[in-house]
């Protein structure tokens, strides 16, 4: 079966090398805020539809297309890009776009310093947003364009960006984050840059005082957040722009220093695609478990049983369209559980067998209803979560050891009894019968 | 001799006993019959199912067996009970039952008669009752003769204390191990009387039988030694006692511990030590026997008795360190429980949780045994008379099961027997006396003491013409041996004077006294059948109620509920329930449970009570770790059915205390004033409790806006009912008896699930501010 699957899968990939890129499907809604115009955002529109992906545009306030239809999602991936929108059609709500959530609908959204239904739902995903009115303001490095207009350094290596690239122009809100481990900050703010709601600096004094009185924490600093992934449970993705212009053509064709394109366009194309499932997609293509020794499952194995568990992933492969053996992960455990793990062991991958992440371990001398968990969730990465199943038994009644050397006296005792009594009976029967009689007039005296 | 009416005297001896030995073949297949079908209400009521709980268990243990064979079913790991534990459940059962099922069905099919194991399991008490019927008879034969034995053998065939546990449907280890029992110590008192091996042999074997069928057999494990060493301290050691004894002892125990359940239990724990102690002391007293019968010198003798009892001191000391250094296991709790009614509340509430469990009610002697209870003291009594070796057993089995049947309900089962003996012995007696045509001979010269008598001892047969001289003695031997009633008149009688003729006059004394005793049987039987009929058919499985014009009413949400799990829920959905519930989820719905009605990990009890007494955020992580899908719960406050849960809810309070002292408090659940409501003023820990959200979640709803009653507590739920964060209501059934919740996964987002239905609900979120992780520099 499997290798049926590697050796169609090839073909299947060339006859859909046209198609889209996304591991979860093409067709893309984009909810445009009327005052976005199109235009503005050809660049990235073009390049999204360069890879396949169909576009579907729609205002925010139009009925049509659904989103959500007879309570399953029509589009693999929808973009909000309106930051401004206050209010939206009957069937955009934030309850709903939870909802696409887990349908696997991945959601591009973007933010603005302005108090929308957005800015609320972004709190759902344990992002803090600053009070409304007050965008990232920062006087660094000094430059002609407004304070509210900043080149933010794109970190060099990072497990969604591409290396290398150069600042990306950013303007729009900064995200504090709470701890929900399900975040994925894509891009910080620089260290110099805060929140505030004024265009100049004159208030900046005034509000760092202010954060102190209140015991408010300050929105400042590199530990704000910019632009923000969210890996859902459900696998799909989430991610949060601070502001909408950093996907636009303006920033994109913005040049950063002289003769320096900035680095906006291919920032953008890595965020779409770590948002629509293109890249960091893994998943578990089978999990096998048998006996050392055998190859077929046991539904049930014996306590102290040594049994090998094998786990097959693949990685998502967007330039293909193909998912690929994928034995990059040196990290992965494997947990034997029964309310807790009794076995916890790392799962590495096989060299020369690409995918394959095997174990082979003693089933703890314990029975019960185990499960061999494997839990892989690292950020940024497809969450792999597999429960198997299995009962460990006692021995079966003819399965203990025999003949131990520790009940050798007990044999011995039983086969001497044994030959005692067949000695006593001949005797007894043998032998002379007077003594009964002179034993019965024993007893009658 | 003058005789009170005539007997028909041109019968030929032969003639009677073979008549009367048809006539109590006839009588024991009528007894059979009536104790078969009195057990039948339960079928024709309601329909042929199994009752309960743990008939459930039983009957999926036996569908086991029956599909997949002996070694299968040995070897059976239930894993989907005590989930995630598991079950051996070849190790912790007692398999007798579900062998004797396997076996009769194997056999109908081996003829070709393809019975349903259904109905084998439904119908195998009443089999076995009229087994049980039969082996009282031979019992009590034993103690007097047969008529006894055949009214002993009506008693125990229609005394409601053991029809109780022995209707159709009610296919527990009872069912059989009554008929074991009874036939047990039938084996022991012949071998006893007979000092022979092959009985020995027998009583061992049915021991080993009842070994394997209940865990009752304790009982027998200190009936027959505690009957043993009565015997030796009254100086009634013989070789018999010696023969039967030693036989039982070694081939039972032996054999008992072939089971796995059973196992080293023998050797190991305190409740079998007595067992071997009298085995000790009777190889003891034997060899002192035997020293004795050799050696003339009473000095000797008596030294030979002192060192008896020093061996014995040793025996009792060794016994005790054993103990102390831990190679035998110490009394367990449930032990203690005996002797003392209040230990199991205290430190085993799993136990005290079980309303079987219970001190006995006093109504409860009466409406089990009727007229038996009171006529079984006269029955104790007249074993005195005789005392013989097996009058002794009866009455140590009488005072011992007297004072368990006092302390526990269900042993009132083991009182039963005892009580039907005893009861027929004193009632055959006073038939005998009664019925006996002979008169007592008046001094002053009567024209019917001139007349030539025709002694008829007893009932039985009529013994040949003898002369009055002989009379004499025949009525003088009866008045010792079968008239005892007379002769417990006499002794009761104030003048004791020897000359005053003592006995029963003319005829209308005799028919007053007999139709009274008549009368007796005649309501006994219509007690039995009533009691039977009315309180002891229920399969609470299904609930009968009546309807305004008299017709029977139906209520099934029990087996609504369970084939709504078995047909709308996965094969391996987890269903988190109280124990009570756990084997009739298994056996009906077919899902895994938490906990069921095996009680062997309290722990894991106690979880569950945690999780159902704490509020749901609390509840949910226990929910999750248990991979928890399924909630279900009985509540009756809709229609009133009082055994639901919030009536059991403070034991699942007090069994998670146990555990969990810090967490759960008895005392929270209760109002300020010590009330325990589920109103209004509910304490908050009981309205913040699962158990309470999920029983009135969305009642007050099916009041339309008027008052919403409880009708189980009489008290007056509020009228925005709880609400549920962590929980999905899945089903309820018709009645409202069963609720079942599904348990939510967690949420896709990582909020915790009541955020996530607040934000769902559309409620506005408080806004946060961004976590400090150091302070600002100023």
């Amino acid at each position: 079966m499997r290798f049926l699957r590697q050796l169609l899968l090839p073909v299947l990939a060339l006859a859909s090398l046209a198609l889209a890129r996304s591991s979860t499907g093409d067709s893309v809604l984009i909810l445009l805020d009327p005052s976005l115009k199109k235009e503005d955002f050809s660049v990235f529109f073009g390049d999204l539809e360069k890879k396949g992906y169909q576009l579907t545009f729609r205002s925010p306030k139009d009925a049509t297309p659904e989103i959500i239809k007879d309570d399953v999602a029509q589009f693999a991936h929808v973009v909000v890009f309106a930051p401004n929108t206050k209010s939206f059609a009957a069937d955009v709500t934030p309850q709903s776009l939870v909802s696409l959530l887990s349908k696997n609908t991945n959601l591009l959204l973007a933010l603005s310093p302005k108090q929308t239904p957005l800015s609320s739902l972004a709190s759902e995903f344990s992002l803090i947003l600053p009070p409304p009115g007050t965008p990232l303001v920062s006087h660094f490095p000094k430059r002609d364009t407004p304070p509210t207009v900043i080149p933010v350094d794109v970190p060099a290596t990072h497990d969604i960006i591409s290396p290398n690239l150069p600042p990306v122009w950013f303007s729009g809100v900064p995200q504090a984050l709470g701890n929900n481990p399900m975040l994925v900050p894509i891009l910080k703010a620089p260290p110099q840059a805060f929140a505030s709601d004024a265009d100049s600096d004159k208030g900046a004094d005034a509000l760092v005082e202010a954060a102190e009185k209140s015991g408010e924490g300050l929105w400042a600093g590199s530990s704000l957040s910019l632009v923000t992934g969210f890996q859902a449970l459900s696998n799909a993705r989430a991610t949060w722009l601070g502001g909408v212009e950093l996907f636009s053509d303006d920033f994109i064709n913005k040049e950063i220093s002289k003769g320096v394109k900035s680095g906006n366009r291919q920032f953008a194309s890595d965020v779409a695609a770590w948002t629509f499932q293109e890249s960091h997609v893994l998943r578990i293509d089978s999990v096998e478990h048998h006996r050392v020794n055998e190859t077929l499952p046991r539904e049930t194995y014996t306590i102290n049983d040594r049994v090998t568990y094998t786990t097959y992933i693949s990685k998502y492969n967007p330039e293909l369209d193909l998912w690929e053996p994928y034995s990059g992960i040196k990290d992965m455990q494997l947990e034997f559980t029964m309310l807790d793990p009794h076995i916890r062991t790392s799962l590495p991958p096989i060299a020369g067998e690409p995918g394959k992440y095997s174990v082979t371990f003693r089933v703890p001398d314990r029975h019960g209803v185990f499960k061999f968990v494997n839990d892989y969730k690292r950020k940024g990465w497809t969450y792999l979560t597999s429960s198997t199943v299995v009962p460990v038994v006692p021995p079966r009644h003819d399965e203990y050891p025999r003949f131990l050397s520790a009940a050798w006296p007990y044999y011995a005792g039983a086969f001497s009894t044994s030959a005692a009594f067949v000695l006593f009976v001949t005797l007894w029967l043998a032998g002379d019968d007077r003594e009964p009689k002179k034993s019965k007039g024993a007893k009658a005296e | 001799m003058p005789l009170a009416y005539t007997l028909p005297s041109n019968l030929s001896p032969a003639t009677v006993a073979n008549t009367s030995s048809l006539l109590r073949i006839v009588a024991l297949a009528l007894i059979s019959g009536a104790a078969i079908a009195s057990r039948l209400f339960a079928v024709v009521n309601f329909e042929s199912i199994i009752h309960e709980f743990d008939p459930w268990f039983n009957y999926r243990a036996t569908k086991v067996l029956a599909e997949k064979g002996f070694y299968e079913f040995w070897n059976w790991f239930d894993h989907t009970a005590w989930y995630p534990l598991g079950r051996v459940v070849g190790g912790t059962i007692y398999p007798g039952l579900m062998a004797t099922s396997g076996v009769i069905y194997n056999v109908l099919h081996a003829l070709h008669l393809p019975v349903d194991i259904r109905n084998i399991c439904v119908l195998l008490a009443p089999g076995f009752s009229a087994l049980t019927a039969w082996s009282t008879y031979m019992f009590t034969k034993e103690m007097k003769d047969e008529s006894a034995g055949l009214l002993a053998a009506v008693f125990i065939g229609i005394a409601p204390g053991y029809i109780s546990r022995s209707v159709a449907g009610s296919y527990d280890n009872e069912a059989i191990a009554i008929f074991l029992l009874m036939y047990t110590f039938y084996c022991w008192i012949k071998a006893l009387k007979t000092g022979s091996v092959l009985y020995g042999t027998l009583t061992a074997l049915f021991y080993f039988y009842m070994v394997a069928a209940w865990g009752g057999y304790a009982f027998i494990t200190n009936m027959i030694p505690l009957h043993a060493l009565t015997l030796i301290l009254m100086g009634r050691f013989s070789s018999r006692l010696y023969t039967a004894y030693s036989s039982w002892y070694a081939i039972g125990t032996l054999a008992s511990m072939q089971v796995p359940f059973v196992g080293f239990q023998p050797v190991r724990t305190s409740e079998h030590m007595a067992a071997l102690g009298v085995f000790g002391l009777l190889q003891i007293v034997a060899f002192a026997e035997l020293v004795r019968a050799h050696v003339s010198s009473k000095q000797f003798q008596s030294i030979l008795f002192g060192s008896v009892i020093v061996i014995g001191l040793l025996g009792v000391f060794a016994f005790a360190g054993l103990t102390y250094k831990g190679w035998i296991a110490p009394w367990t709790g449930r032990f203690y429980s005996l002797w003392d009614t209040g230990y199991a509340k205290k430190y085993i509430p799993i136990i005290a949780s079980v309303s079987e469990h219970q001190p006995t009610a006093w109504p409860s002697f009466f409406m089990d045994l009727q007229f038996l209870i009171f006529i079984f003291p006269a029955g104790v009594v007249l074993c005195f008379r005789e005392l013989r070796d097996e009058h002794v057993f009866v009455i140590i089995y009488a005072v011992v099961a007297s004072y368990f049947a006092g302390v526990m309900v269900r042993l009132m089962l083991t009182l039963t027997p005892v009580v039907c003996v005893a009861a027929a012995i004193a009632f055959s007696s006073l038939l005998d006396t009664y019925i006996d045509p002979v008169e007592p001979e008046v001094p002053v010269a009567s024209t019917e003491a001139e007349t030539p008598a025709r002694d008829s001892p007893a009932n039985v047969a009529p013994g040949s013409a003898t002369t009055s001289k002989k009379a004499k003695k025949a009525a003088a031997a009866d008045a010792s041996s079968s008239g005892l009633a007379s002769g417990v008149l006499a002794a009761l009688s104030p003048s004791g004077k020897s000359a005053k003729p003592r006995g029963i006059f003319g005829l209308d004394s005799r028919a007053l006294v007999i139709a009274n005793a008549l009368g007796m049987l005649l309501f006994f039987v219509l007690h039995c059948t009533y009691v039977t009929s009315t309180a002891y058919s229920s399969p609470s499985v299904v609930l009968a109620s009546q309807n305004p014009d008299g017709s029977q009413h139906i209520i099934d949400d029990f087996r609504e509920a369970y084939y709504w799990l078995r047909q709308n829920t996965p094969q391996d959905a987890v269903v988190m329930s109280w124990w009570d519930y756990g084997y009739q989820i298994a056996g009906m719905a077919d899902r895994p449970t938490l906990v069921d009605n095996n009680t062997w990990n309290n722990t894991h009890i106690a979880t569950v009570g945690k999780a159902m007494s704490s509020p749901e955020e609390v509840a949910y992580p226990i929910l999750r770790k248990h991979d928890v899908d399924y909630v279900l719960i009985i509540f009756g406050g809709l229609i009133g059915y009082s055994g639901d849960d919030i009536n059991k809810f403070l034991w699942m309070v007090r069994i998670a205390q146990g555990v969990w002292p810090e967490e759960i408090q008895e005392p929270n659940y209760f109002t300020a004033k010590g009330e325990y409501r589920v109103d209004d003023q509910a304490a908050p820990a009981m309205k913040n409790s699962l158990m309470y959200k999920m029983s009135y979640y969305r009642f007050a709803e099916l009041y339309g806006g008027n008052q919403a009653v409880d009708r189980v507590r009489g008290q007056q739920v509020p009228k925005t009912g709880p609400t549920l964060d962590y929980l999905d209501e899945a089903f309820t059934s018709e009645n409202w008896i069963v609720r079942i919740y599904q348990v939510k996964k967690e949420d896709p987002l990582g909020r915790d699930l009541k955020t996530a239905n607040s934000f769902d609900q559309g409620k506005k979120r408080k806004k946060s501010k961004p976590l400090s992780r150091r302070k600002a520099v100023v």
